[in-house]
């Protein structure tokens, strides 16, 4: 077999060939699902106005997100996305960190869209009636279809990014399109349908309760960061990066802003509030047999679009960190064929299955949630550091981000809110969940960091940092 | 192994997907095992973090997906 | 080029293993732990309603008792849901506890960042000699 040589000095790298609709597609697809299940846990948190304002806030939240993250991601494109841009601006140990939040949000987040798809099965399952010979009502499970989701995108990712974002492209434009169609069948223009005067019922909770819904208002956005891993395999990364980030972010306002409008003029907040999968009860007020089954596969592509760009996302980061050394080299591999960071790839499926079978989804939601919020709160001063070690003309920035460092500033007074929004709910596993970041943080500096090459790290193509360095 | 003339549909729809996962499980297995053999070491990993502008750009249809 | 660059030991495949199974069994360590200790979640308390079986006791106008008999519920079967409310009150020495550590926890991992960023400076620009 002597094919399997190798010519010295080859090289394997990922594929060029995403242009800006997938960065869209990749921003979006992850995203969207937030519409059809998971946003609606902040009305329960604090009535259906609070989720409002939730929502508008969180939107402020990822709108300064966006623009930071369109910064500094226009200069450091590379497959880890923030990894890499906390290892040219931070340290290492923060990239180390950061590389964490992103394997944990995008895992979580994975196993919540397979535990919805299996629930959303079972429901129609329940529905179509189905009885045994004595006349028993038979239940379907939820679990094989929960396992396959993750199987199969996992297996689509393996085979090449291009199929995969591409897939998701069609099934996220998909399911955008149903809550678009949705919005119009519940004819908002007059009151037959919506009932909004009746149903909204003030803030339950008062004030407090707005903050508190802010932990899950999150969720109408969370991921849309996501974009930027995919900067080496997008053919001008300048360019698509902020293109696709910003044109996510609006879709996004749109989409979570006409789902609240629909959901809380059809159904009472305490039913809403512990809802699995809101827009598709919305369908099922309308009598209507197409648009159930329309917001049927709306919801199923949701979860497809956003399970399917979470493996991407999670593994790209894992690779990235497994290259540079910070995890064990043997991840940073490239498929020769298939030109995807396979292992990577393979290794998460385990921990996602793991997750999606044996954890409740809004402890799940939760943990992804949190591994986001300290990916934000990293953010606000990475930037800073950005301006500060590369002010505007030192290198050249694919876009600039306006009222520098104003945007930084609203982000870290949000995310303080949305800490202690967190805190009212699950207060025990934030600090679980920073015990463990604790506790990695002193593995990786006393002991892991040892095997990674010091100024090797630092790969983009700039001028030494200003200042004491 | 249940009689398969006593299964319901449902039962049928759950060993599908059961059986599916395992398939797509399977196959990712012995195709990374097949490549970690098939290729040297350093050939897998030789991946760098790259430019931002990279030179080659790859004509998606043909070269981005399967083949 | 020996010019004084740190060059790492290279990690055998049983380290490489061994690293990988402590990571994986931190991070189930982390997110399993609250949840099998019945430690996640917020507390919960009730409103106190005399009447739990109309829908009129139950505070709900008719637009909203359409709404709930279209999703299948009675009032029976509706009440625990609308009765439930989180609780909201918190400990102050717990807030001030969790701040501590969060922000605690950024300035530990900034600072160990800086000084493991002058080494990959220094080697990737060289030293600087004043």
């Amino acid at each position: 077999m002597s094919q399997t040589t190798t010519i010295h000095g080859e090289k394997i790298s990922l594929l060029r060939v995403l242009g800006p609709g997938h960065v869209w597609a990749l921003g979006v697809g992850i995203v969207l699902v937030g519409e059809y299940m998971g946003w609606n846990f902040s009305v329960g948190k604090g009535g259906a106005i609070a989720a409002l304002i939730a929502c508008w806030v969180a939107g402020l939240l990822y709108t300064c997100v966006a623009m930071i993250d369109s910064e500094v991601t226009s200069t450091v494109a590379a497959a880890g996305g923030q990894y890499a841009q906390a290892k040219h601006i931070v340290g290492p140990l923060m990239a180390f960190n950061v590389g964490l939040f992103l394997v944990f949000a995008y895992t979580m987040l994975e196993a919540a869209n397979a535990i919805t798809l299996g629930y959303l099965v079972q429901t129609v399952g329940g529905m179509a009636g189905m009885t045994d010979a004595a006349g028993e009502a038979l239940v379907l499970h939820d679990k094989p279809f929960i396992v396959l989701t993750i199987m199969f995108l996992a297996w689509l990712n393996y085979r090449g990014v291009y199929a995969t974002l591409t897939f998701n492209l069609v099934i996220t434009a998909i399911a955008f399109i149903a809550i678009i169609i949705l919005f119009f069948a519940v004819k908002p223009w007059t009151g037959e349908v919506l009932k909004h005067n009746e149903l909204l019922t003030g803030l339950p909770y008062d004030w407090i309760g707005v903050i508190a819904a802010l932990h899950f208002g999150l969720w109408y956005y969370l991921g849309i960061e996501g974009t930027c891993q995919a900067a080496e395999e997008v053919r001008s990364p300048a360019r698509s990066l902020p293109l696709g980030t910003m044109t996510g972010i609006m879709t996004l306002l749109i989409a979570a802003t006409m789902t609240w409008y629909i959901c809380a003029g059809l159904m009472p907040w305490e039913y809403l509030g512990q809802a699995v999968t809101p827009l598709f009860d919305a369908a099922r007020f309308m009598d209507s047999m197409p648009l159930m089954v329309l917001l049927f596969i709306g919801t199923i592509f949701s979860t497809l679009a956003s399970a399917n760009g979470c493996i991407n996302d999670a593994s790209r980061a894992w690779f990235s960190m497994a290259r540079d050394r910070y995890l064990p080299q043997w991840f940073g591999a490239v498929h020769p064929k298939y030109r995807t960071p396979y292992r990577a790839i393979v290794f998460l499926v385990p921990v996602a299955v793991l997750f999606a079978y044996y954890a409740p989804l809004d402890q799940v939601i939760t943990f992804s949630i949190l591994s986001g919020l300290l990916g934000y709160t990293f953010m606000t001063f990475n930037v800073i550091m950005f301006r500060r070690k590369w002010p505007l003309g030192t290198i050249q920035r694919g876009y600039v981000h306006p009222m520098h460092p104003l945007p930084a500033l609203v982000l870290l007074v949000l995310c303080g809110a949305t800490y202690f929004a967190v805190f009212l709910g699950y207060g025990t596993q934030l600090m679980a969940m920073m015990l463990f970041f604790f506790i990695a943080s002193l593995w990786f500096h006393f002991h892991r960091y040892r095997y990674v090459r010091r100024g090797d790290q630092f790969s983009m193509p700039w001028p030494r940092p200003q200042g004491d360095y | 192994m249940p009689d398969i003339s006593t299964l319901n549909n449902y039962q049928l729809l759950e060993y599908g997907a059961w059986g599916l996962s395992f398939v797509f499980g399977l196959w990712m297995l012995l195709d990374m095992m097949k490549t970690n053999i098939t290729y040297s070491e350093d050939l897998l990993i030789s991946s760098r973090e790259g430019e931002i502008e990279d030179a080659l750009v790859i004509d998606p249809p043909h070269q981005g997906g399967h083949l | 080029m020996s010019n004084g660059d740190y060059i790492p030991p290279r990690q055998s495949a049983l380290g490489q293993f061994f690293d990988s199974v402590f990571l994986l069994a931190l991070v189930f360590a982390a997110l399993f732990a609250p949840i099998y200790l019945g430690l996640a979640g917020g507390g919960k308390t009730e409103l106190a309603i005399a009447d739990k079986t109309t829908w009129t006791g139950l505070g709900q106008n008719p637009v909203m008792q359409a709404a709930w008999e279209k999703l299948g519920y009675t009032p029976e079967t509706a009440a625990p849901l609308i009765v439930s409310r989180f609780d909201y009150s918190f400990d102050l020495i717990a807030l001030g506890v969790t701040a501590l550590v969060v922000i605690g926890y950024f300035l530990l991992v900034v600072a160990f960042s800086k000084s493991e960023y002058r080494e990959v400076i220094a080697e990737r620009f060289g030293r600087k000699t004043d």
